[in-house]
C-alpha cells in the first residue's frame, strides 16, 4: 500500500502542488492596472405624491382613457369589458370611455381639463403592452 | 402613460390607475418611477400582449387576475382608486443630488477589470481596451475640447446623465478608436443613446465630408462589413456610449423583444461621395451643409432588405426598389436606400434620374400598398391613426378607405434618402426603413 502511494500518489500530489503554486504565483504577479470609469452618475426624479384616494367608487364617475397604444382599435375592448363589469357589479358607478388625442406619448391637456370640468372622480388609463 | 397619470394626480387631484401589459409594468414602477416620473403611479398588470388581441382575450384578462397583486383585475382597479395612500406614496420633495461616480476604478488585474466591465454591462461583450489614464489622455489629443465639457445631458430613458468629452473618450478607447476618430465620436455623442424600443429598433450612422479620408473611413467595397477599422470602431463606440452614458441595460431600461444585431456597429459607414453621378449631391450637402464640411448623420429604423442580385436589364433597379419598399412600414414616409455607385450611375445615365430627389419623388409616387397592410403595422397605427382621428390628411382619408384600396404611403418624398456606398464589384442595393435625422457638424468637435 505504502509502495503504491509512493509510485502513483506521490507524483500526483507533487503535480497538484505545482499547479496550485504556479497558479497562485501567476495571480500574485499579475500587474495591477488603474483605469477610468465609464460610468456616468444618474439623477433621481423629484418625488411627487399621489392624489388622495376616494372612500368608495359608488355613485362616482370614472373616466377610462385609451392612450392610443397600438392604434385606436388595439385595446378599446378592454375598456368596454371594464364598463360591462361596472354595469353588472357596481351599477351606481358612471363610466365614460375617452380616446386621448395624439400618439400614446402625446399630452392631451384638453382631455384632462374635460375630465376635471365634467366632475370626473377617478381615472383609469390604459393600455400599454 | 405614467406621465399622463401624474398630470391627473398632481394637477387635477384625480386618483388614477394605469393598466398595462406585464412587459411594461416593471419599467414603469421601477426605473421610470425613480428617474423620470417621480410619482409612484399605481399599476395593474395584465398578461402580455394586450394591444391587438381579440375581445375574447380582453374579456379573459378582465375576468382574470392582476399579475401584480394577485387580486381579481377589477377588484384590484377598485382598490387602486380607493385604498388609502401608503407613506411612500405621500413623499414629496426635490430630487437628491446625483451621487458622483469615482473617476478612477480601484486598481485590479486586466482579467478582473475585463470581468468587471462585463458585469457592469459597460461593454458589447467583446473584449474592450481598458481605458487607462494614459490611453484616455492620448485619445483626448484628438480634440481641442476640454475633458470636463458636457456634450449633452442624456435624459432618455430617464434621469439626467452628463456625457462629458472625457466619458466619450473613455468609450472611444474601450472600442479601440484612434484619436483621429474622436471628433466624429464627439459629434456622434450628441445623438446618444441609440434607438431603444420593445420593437427592436436600430441605428444607422452616415459620415460625409473630408473627415472620411482623414479618419480612414471606408466608403467603398465592404463599407458595411467588418473590413475597416474606422467604420467598425466608430460604430462600436456609439454602442458603448449608449450603454454607459445612455444607461441602457437589458430588462432595466432596454426592453427589445428580439434585439437587433445592427446595434453592434449601428450600420456605420461613409458615403462614397467621389463616385456620385454628376448632379447627385452628397447627403450632407442635401441637408444644407457645405461640401467641405464634415457631418455625421444618425438614423433610426428596423429593417434592411437586400436586392440580393445585380441589376437586370429588363426590370430596372428603381422598379425593384419600389417593389421591395412595399415591405417597409412607411412610418413617417421614411426610407433610406443604400446603393452601389454602379446602380446610381445606371439610374442617372440610363433612366434619367438626374438627382437623388428625382428618384425619391418617383418612389414616393409609385410605391403602393393596401390600406389594410399600412394600418396593420402597430407603430403606424399608434402614430398615424391618431393623426387620422384629428382629421389630418392624407391619414384621415386613408383610414376611411376599404381594406384593399391602394395608397401611396411614402407621401413625403423628402423622407426618402438615397445614399451611395460600395465598391463597384456588384450592382446591388439595400432598401431600409431608416429615418435619418439632421446631420451634426463634426468640424466643431476637432
Amino acid at each position: 500500500m505504502k509502495r503504491k502511494f509512493l509510485i502513483f500518489g506521490c507524483p500526483f500530489l507533487i503535480a497538484v502542488l505545482l499547479v496550485v503554486a504556479f497558479g497562485f504565483s501567476q495571480s500574485d504577479s499579475a500587474p495591477l492596472t488603474t483605469v477610468l470609469s465609464p460610468a456616468v452618475a444618474n439623477k433621481l426624479a423629484e418625488r411627487l405624491p399621489l392624489a388622495p384616494r376616494l372612500d368608495t367608487l359608488e355613485g362616482k364617475t370614472v373616466y377610462m382613457v385609451d392612450i392610443n397604444w397600438g392604434g385606436p382599435e388595439a385595446a378599446l375592448s378592454i375598456f368596454e369589458e371594464m364598463q360591462a363589469w361596472f354595469a353588472k357589479n357596481m351599477p351606481t358607478v358612471k363610466t365614460v370611455i375617452k380616446m386621448k388625442r395624439g400618439g400614446y406619448e402625446a399630452d392631451d391637456p384638453a382631455l384632462w381639463k374635460e375630465i376635471k370640468d365634467s366632475r370626473g372622480d377617478a381615472a383609469i388609463l390604459g393600455v400599454s403592452g | 402613460m405614467s406621465r399622463h397619470a401624474r398630470t391627473l394626480e398632481q394637477q387635477f387631484k384625480i386618483p388614477t390607475v394605469c393598466v398595462a401589459g406585464s412587459n411594461i409594468v416593471g419599467y414603469a414602477t421601477g426605473y421610470d418611477f425613480l428617474y423620470t416620473n417621480g410619482s409612484p403611479i399605481r399599476y395593474i398588470a395584465l398578461p402580455f400582449p394586450v394591444a391587438g388581441q381579440p375581445k375574447s382575450v380582453h374579456r379573459q384578462y378582465i375576468e382574470g387576475k392582476d399579475l401584480l397583486s394577485g387580486k381579481q383585475t377589477m377588484q384590484a382597479i377598485v382598490d387602486a382608486l380607493t385604498k388609502p395612500l401608503t407613506e411612500n406614496e405621500k413623499v414629496k420633495g426635490p430630487a437628491p443630488e446625483a451621487k458622483p461616480e469615482a473617476r478612477l476604478l480601484p486598481p485590479d488585474t486586466e482579467e478582473n477589470l475585463q470581468r468587471l466591465f462585463k458585469e457592469k454591462d459597460w461593454t458589447d461583450y467583446a473584449p474592450v481596451i481598458l481605458p487607462t489614464e494614459k490611453r484616455v489622455a492620448r485619445m483626448l489629443q484628438g480634440t481641442s475640447h476640454k475633458p470636463d465639457e458636457i456634450i449633452k445631458i442624456v435624459t432618455w430613458p430617464g434621469g439626467a446623465r452628463p456625457l462629458t468629452v472625457e466619458k466619450a473618450a473613455i468609450c472611444a478607447v474601450m472600442a479601440g478608436a484612434k484619436p483621429e476618430y474622436l471628433p466624429i465620436i464627439l459629434a456622434l455623442a450628441t445623438s446618444v443613446p441609440f434607438g431603444n424600443s420593445t420593437t427592436s429598433m436600430a441605428n444607422m450612422i452616415v459620415v460625409n465630408g473630408p473627415i472620411r479620408k482623414e479618419a480612414g473611413m471606408n466608403p467603398r467595397g465592404h463599407a458595411l462589413g467588418p473590413y475597416n477599422d474606422a467604420n467598425a470602431v466608430i460604430g462600436r463606440t456609439f454602442t458603448l456610449m449608449s450603454k454607459t452614458a445612455g444607461g441602457l441595460h437589458n430588462r432595466v431600461t432596454a426592453w427589445s423583444s428580439l434585439g437587433n444585431n445592427l446595434q453592434y456597429n449601428n450600420l456605420c459607414f461613409a458615403e462614397n461621395e467621389e463616385e456620385l453621378p454628376a448632379g447627385w449631391d452628397p447627403l450632407h450637402v442635401q441637408m444644407g451643409f457645405k461640401p467641405l464640411e464634415s457631418v455625421v448623420t444618425v438614423g433610426v429604423g428596423w429593417s434592411y432588405i437586400s436586392s440580393v442580385g445585380s441589376v437586370q436589364h429588363l426590370y430596372p433597379p428603381h422598379k425593384l426598389i419600389r417593389d421591395y419598399m412595399k415591405s417597409l412600414s412607411a412610418q413617417g414616409s421614411s426610407a433610406t436606400i443604400l446603393m452601389d455607385p454602379t446602380v446610381a450611375a445606371l439610374l442617372k445615365n440610363v433612366h434619367g434620374f438626374n438627382t437623388k430627389q428625382m428618384l425619391a419623388q418617383w418612389l414616393s409616387q409609385n410605391v403602393e400598398k393596401t390600406a389594410e397592410s399600412y394600418w396593420g403595422n402597430a407603430v403606424v397605427a399608434s402614430i398615424s391613426a391618431s393623426l387620422a382621428l384629428q382629421g389630418l390628411e392624407p391619414y384621415a382619408t386613408w383610414k376611411k378607405l376599404p381594406e384593399e384600396a391602394l395608397i401611396k404611403p411614402f407621401n413625403q418624398p423628402q423622407g426618402i434618402q438615397i445614399v451611395v456606398v460600395g465598391g463597384k464589384t456588384q450592382s446591388t442595393w439595400f432598401a431600409t426603413d431608416f429615418r435619418l435625422g439632421r446631420g451634426v457638424l463634426i468640424d466643431s468637435w476637432k
